[in-house]
């Protein structure tokens, strides 16, 4: 009766040779009383699953059955293994499997090795076996009928948990972070300074740092609510819509060339991306942003804008190689569309069933061709759609194709090996499409579908990535896997609240920043609404500083007793540069630019017919988010700190640490360049007095004072380098970056005022040049820092 | 910083109340190595603040450094490595409903699969005899030092687990890659450049950086992945204006104001950046040197096959053009590395998953990589680097003895993934070369004889380097993990 799912599985494994001997190991020394079986009912699925899963699957499931014994599924488990049977149901204190988890046995632990199941978990298998060792009704989903998987239920709003201590509440959020936590009896870290939160809250909402002048205004307001405001004035600035767009392009694959051998250019792709940042600074409501890019082409009255979101599924690769079969690469494309759709909206593996029925969740080859018919009448249409403001200028979508075009399950996911025939339809083990059954499902619906607030994975995945770019680990680790192989949440109770709040308000809003502009109304699936919940929290303010106390009690900061030190992502680092130093071009939207790259790369790239024309004047001193990204050959900054190849969709990036960082950080001509603006910016304003430069490179920088031992660090290092370029006059104009005034006229650059303005004034005297020097080479080590690419 | 890490790192600079290099113990009870080393006054005291300080194993090693070529996609065994001359009889005959009702393919339709012969020709060679394929003359020349094992056998079907099975020791994502197990175990032989790095050539592969990142580890054991077009490493030279002095104090200053916050945070990401820090100033130093192969000797770079004439590649599968080069450059380069003390070099290349049009596919990525390969084997030998460099060319999978009848091929010309019974071959480092190890069936379906689990061959590799693969360990989330997960044992036929 166990579902199809496991069985190819096993059949094949029957070759594999195993070899493994089981590490037996004295107890005497630890020989622990039999936990009583918990006196609840026991649920299979939501109480016993995860424990196998965890402890035993991986010796004992469907890749390996050390001593003949299985404990995935239902026979197998009462067959027993090499040793007899594991389990009489009702007898939990006389069998195997109890005696081994439970270090009863002299001779055999299970696990072996690793963790061991605690007393909870021993008091719940002992439980489940008393009331008759059930099975739950989890095995049957294929054949229809529901799952009990946690992330398929409804989300149901909980009732908020009661804490001891009132006073660490700030709302809603915090009652299911600091229960937790008193359940643990892990008391959490302080409220970070002020001058560490408006740093946190600018790079988390826009990606850039605070000026001096935000922070100082910050730091001086008395307001009780001065807080919330400045989350509000961050909320209101244009700049949102590029942070957490770019957010949504890591999901959406977005590039401007095709990819493949010829990688020819998308001139028009960032027409997608600006209908991003527009949507997500509107606070398009997230259903709407949903139903828009997926099916915006299917509204009876389509605008051009509504198309243009449909340009979400035109980032996939296209192969224009010689010789491709063109029918190989369109399936490959809804494939892709199917896949990333899956991922993003419901956190779902759905590629897994598209050449087999998935093996751990519940979803058949013939759902996945379901959900493939809603894509496949997908046609690729190069729209002249003019926007306000634009030059007429094309935009990728997608189209409807007429007549439908039938589709048929692919065994095997071969494209030429079509099987039955199936209509459009979503995976049954979800809530129905709710659609007549006379009539053929569109993407339309499908789309609805998907942003229905009854649809139990659409808000929880969403809530979860959130949580993950605010906290830098999300509720459910996995977060492009919410089927029964994923991660569980840490804290469920908490993502449900937060997709029942997200689908369905309930908190007032906060009053408006300024005091004669109305309230805004953010209802039903505001995103900005979420963050600002979210941000407002005491879990959200807490110092990052690691716990040495928590090290072994919570490694990974899984309960939230402080934040977490992130390095910012790879264009927050140029970001950061360019905005420090003066030299940000603060456009918002329009084509893609294409900044300086290190000698020797855009020369030797194979997609040479795409040659890499350095863009003129301030549009090279742009956003990281505006470069131009050529998918065989991106740029080399960007991959360095781990933007995503943006081949296929991107639910977490990596986080790396390397020495190419470090040279990139400070041998890179942009930060070179950078070094040199910001040099040159804090000596102007500070010719005189070496304390206050220093002080306001790091306010710049760091958005904070430094230390009185950075500060005097700093000072000595400013001497030291100061008379190493005293000894070398050649080496100092170069530093400088600025030839002789009167060679500099005709060369001036557009982007970099401060630079060229220090030449137009009054020529500096030998020992101010020196100043100015060992100013940007002090500018280049505070660009260097660690500080400087982390979100504290 | 990578929440992932945060508090596992080993390292502090400070004397914080860290805990230093977890080599702790599984819960069995083996060993806390670092400490039991520490004790013994076999870990360096200098090993200090660099993760990548050289350390040495628990017992005496063979080999000092790997070069781990790694062709993703699954050659073809039947091909290369193991002549099956009663497959070329059977050829066109169906394999037996015995051998096929329990196994699965990816593409394969077996109810009307039939044998494929292989038309290349095998040969005995070298004074061991080991008979390879005409599509390697090169390797054939370098038999004697070889250990061919043709009974490999995996659990994994499709690629990626399979290229995560074998270069992570598990089917899931985040786990530490072979590479970073070494360098955290180890160390690097150099400070001067990263104590592992990765080379690609062509598309580099499906799995990217899953398959030589360092998972749970601290990211200063991660595969720092050198660039595959144009200089292999970016912006090593000091900008205009700064001189090597000025340099060195810029760093040494961000050196101080870093170690200011981590005296503050104690976090053990900034000690990877202080780390990563010091290692891109000595790289600086070091690199421009190692890239620059022009101080080879004319008959050196011919040897591996730099500037030789690459054929036409015109929808090959294995990379666009340039791609010969810059295979050969980085089996080069591989050597340098070696020679510089940089304890693991990974060389990727793919695609070799040649469900069709297989003569053509496999043979241009055999032309590839073939001269360059052995030019390596040889070069590291007569340098005396062979002894202590084991050299692996390693893949996935293997490929089926049948032939693949996917619907709408219009002819069978490829082999579809074949997980039972696969070769590889490894040499130096330990390893006794000229031997064949292990036997398949007479159509290389199955295994017949010494079996060998890729998780026994990670065992072998890391017992060459002087550790018991039960014993590199690492507590993560309450479990000691480790490269070989819960199984593993050191083939000892491979052992010199």
């Amino acid at each position: 009766m166990f579902s199809s799912r496991f069985w190819l599985r096993r059949e094949f494994l029957t070759l594999v040779v195993v070899l493994h001997t089981i590490v037996g190991r004295g107890v005497a020394d630890d020989i622990k009383p039999l936990p009583a079986a918990v006196d609840r009912a026991v649920d299979f699925t939501t109480d016993i699953r995860p424990i196998f899963a965890k402890f035993c699957d991986s010796c004992h499931g469907a890749d390996k059955q050390l001593s003949g014994f299985r404990l995935d599924r239902e026979g197998d488990a009462l067959r027993g293994g090499d040793s007899g049977k594991a389990f009489e149901p009702g007898k939990s204190a006389e069998s195997l499997l109890v005696k081994y988890i439970a270090s009863l046995d002299p001779d055999i632990l299970m696990p072996p090795e690793g963790e061991q199941l605690s007393k909870e978990q021993i008091a719940l298998v002992r439980g489940w076996i008393d009331q008759g060792a059930k099975w739950g009704v989890e095995t049957k989903s294929v054949t229809g009928q529901a799952s009990k998987h946690w992330s398929f239920q409804p989300v149901k709003r909980p009732a908020p948990p009661v804490v001891k201590k009132e006073a660490l509440v700030r709302n809603m959020v915090d009652r299911f972070v600091q229960a937790r936590l008193e359940s643990e009896k892990i008391e959490p870290s302080p409220e970070a300074d002020r001058s560490t939160l408006i740093r946190r809250l600018s790079l988390d909402l826009l990606g850039l740092p605070p000026t001096p002048e935000q922070v100082a205004a910050f730091l001086a307001d008395t307001r009780p609510n001065a807080y919330e405001l400045l989350v509000e004035e961050l909320l209101a600035s244009p700049h949102f819509g590029e942070r957490w767009g770019r957010h949504w392009l890591d999901l959406a694959r977005y590039a401007d060339s095709d990819g493949y051998e010829k990688d020819s250019a998308r001139p028009y792709a960032w027409r997608y991306r600006q209908w991003v940042i527009v949507a997500l600074n509107r606070d398009l409501p997230f259903n709407q942003f949903t139903i828009e890019q997926l099916a915006g082409d299917l509204f009876p009255e389509a605008r051009p804008d509504q198309k243009i979101a449909t340009g979400f599924h035109r980032n996939t690769l296209t192969n224009k190689e010689g010789g491709v079969d063109p029918e190989e690469f369109r399936v490959a494309a809804v494939v892709d569309r199917v896949n990333t759709t899956a991922t993003v909206w419901l956190g779902l593996t759905l590629g897994c069933a598209q050449c087999h029925s998935h093996k751990y969740d519940p979803l058949s080859l013939r759902e996945y061709y379901g959900f493939f018919a809603f894509f496949n009448q997908g046609n690729e249409l190069d729209l002249a759609a003019a926007l306000p403001g634009d030059d007429k200028a094309v935009a990728p979508t997608i189209s409807e194709i007429a007549p439908r075009r039938p589709t048929h399950v692919l065994l095997r996911g071969d494209f030429l090996r079509p099987g039955d025939e199936v209509p459009p339809h979503t995976p049954e083990v979800l809530p129905p499409l709710g659609v007549a059954a006379d009539q053929v499902a569109t993407r339309m619906d499908l789309a609805r579908w998907l942003a229905h607030p009854q649809n139990p994975l659409t808000p929880r995945v969403t809530m979860n990535r959130v949580w993950r770019q605010l906290f830098g680990q999300a509720i459910v680790p996995s977060v492009e896997d919410f089927g029964t192989r994923g991660d569980l949440p840490s804290h469920p109770e908490l993502l449900d609240w937060l997709a029942a709040e997200f689908t369905l308000p309930t908190l007032e809003m906060v009053p408006p920043p300024r005091p004669n502009t109305p309230p805004t109304f953010r209802g039903p699936w505001s995103l900005k609404r979420m963050i600002k919940i979210i941000t407002s929290s005491a879990a959200y303010r807490r110092e990052s500083k690691p716990r040495a106390d928590l090290v072994d009690r919570d490694p990974k900061n899984t309960l939230l007793a402080r934040q977490n030190r992130l390095r910012v992502e790879a264009e927050l680092v140029r970001d950061q540069a360019l905005a420090a130093s003066g030299l940000l071009h603060p456009a918002i939207g329009g084509p893609s630019v294409r900044p300086k790259q290190p000698a020797g790369v855009s020369e030797l790239t194979y997609a040479s017919r795409t040659k890499w024309v350095e863009s003129a004047g301030p549009d090279k001193y742009r956003r990281g988010m505006y470069t131009w990204f050529q998918r065989t050959s991106p740029y080399p900054m960007l991959m360095t700190f781990d933007a995503p190849e943006s081949n296929i969709v991107c639910t977490r990036r990596e986080r790396s640490n390397t020495p190419l960082q470090s040279l990139t950080l400070l041998n890179d001509p942009v930060f070179v360049e950078c070094a040199q603006a910001l040099g040159t910016r804090v000596y102007r304003e500070q010719p005189a007095d070496l304390v206050p430069r220093i002080d306001r490179l790091f306010s710049l920088c760091l958005a904070r004072n430094p230390s009185s031992e950075e500060r005097q660090t700093s000072h000595d290092l400013f001497q030291q380098l100061r008379s190493t370029l005293a000894r070398s006059p050649t080496l100092l104009g170069k530093l400088i970056g600025d030839p002789p005034v009167a060679e500099n006229a005709p060369g001036a650059q557009p982007g970099a005022t401060q630079k060229s303005s220090t030449s137009s004034e009054q020529p500096l005297t030998d020992d101010q040049r020196l100043d100015l020097a060992a100013t940007i080479a002090l500018s280049r080590v505070v660009l260097n820092l660690d500080e400087f690419v982390t979100r504290e | 910083m990578n929440p992932d890490t945060t508090m596992t790192h080993p390292e502090s600079l400070t004397g914080s109340p860290l805990p230093r290099r977890q080599f702790l113990g599984s819960a069995a009870g083996s060993l806390a190595l670092a400490t039991l080393l520490r004790d013994q006054g076999l870990l360096a005291d200098d090993a200090g603040d660099n993760p990548l300080a050289a350390k040495r194993g628990q017992f005496p090693a063979k080999a000092k450094a790997c070069i781990y070529i790694y062709l993703e996609g699954a050659p073809s065994q039947i091909d290369l490595f193991d002549p099956k001359p009663k497959l070329n009889e059977l050829d066109g005959q169906p394999l037996p409903e015995s051998m096929t009702e329990k196994v699965r393919f990816a593409f394969l339709q077996k109810e009307t699969a039939r044998l494929m012969g292989c038309p290349r020709t095998f040969k005995p060679h070298g004074q061991c005899g080991t008979e390879l394929s005409d599509y390697l003359p090169h390797l054939a020349t370098c038999v004697d030092e070889i250990a061919l094992v043709r009974s490999m056998h995996t659990e994994a079907f499709n690629h990626h687990p399979g290229q995560l099975l074998l270069n992570t020791g598990s089917q899931m994502f985040g786990r530490p890659s072979i590479g970073s197990w070494l360098a955290y175990g180890l160390g690097a032989e150099t400070q001067n450049l990263p104590g592992f790095v990765v080379l690609t050539a062509g598309r580099g592969t499906s799995g990217g950086t899953s398959n030589w990142g360092s998972g749970f580890l601290p990211s200063s054991y991660a595969g720092v992945l050198f660039r595959n077009q144009g200089e292999p490493v970016l912006n090593l030279a000091n900008p205009g204006g700064v001189s090597s002095e000025l340099q060195e104090q810029t760093i040494a200053g961000v050196t101080a104001l870093n170690r200011q916050r981590l005296a503050a945070l104690h976090d053990p990401e900034i000690a990877s950046r202080i780390a990563a820090y010091e290692l891109a100033h000595r790289m600086q130093a070091a690199a421009p040197e190692l890239i620059d192969l022009s101080g080879e000797t004319k008959e050196t770079q011919e040897a591996y096959g730099l500037g030789r004439a690459e054929p036409e590649l015109e929808g090959w599968r294995g990379g666009p053009k340039g791609c010969f080069e810059a295979f050969a450059r980085n089996c080069l380069l591989a050597r340098r590395l070696v020679e510089r003390g940089v304890r693991f070099v990974n060389l990727v290349h793919a695609s070799w998953d040649h469900h069709s049009n297989l003569d053509r596919e496999l043979g241009l990525a055999c032309q590839m990589a073939d001269q360059p390969v052995a030019a390596l084997i040889k070069d590291l030998k007569q340098r005396g680097l062979l002894d202590s460099t084991l050299v692996v060319w390693a893949s996935e999978f293997g490929r089926t003895p049948l032939g693949e009848n996917r619907k709408g091929f219009e002819k069978v010309t490829g082999r579809d993934h074949h997980p039972f019974a696969f070769s590889l071959w490894c040499a130096g480092g330990g390893i006794k070369g000229a031997q064949v190890i292990g036997k398949t069936d007479e159509i290389g379906w199955g295994i017949v004889e010494d079996p060998v689990h890729v998780h026994d061959l990670q065992a072998t590799f890391l017992h060459l380097f002087g550790i018991d693969h039960l014993k590199l360990t690492y507590r993560f989330q309450g479990r000691d993990f480790r490269l070989t997960d819960v199984g593993g044992k050191v083939v000892n036929q491979l052992l010199g």
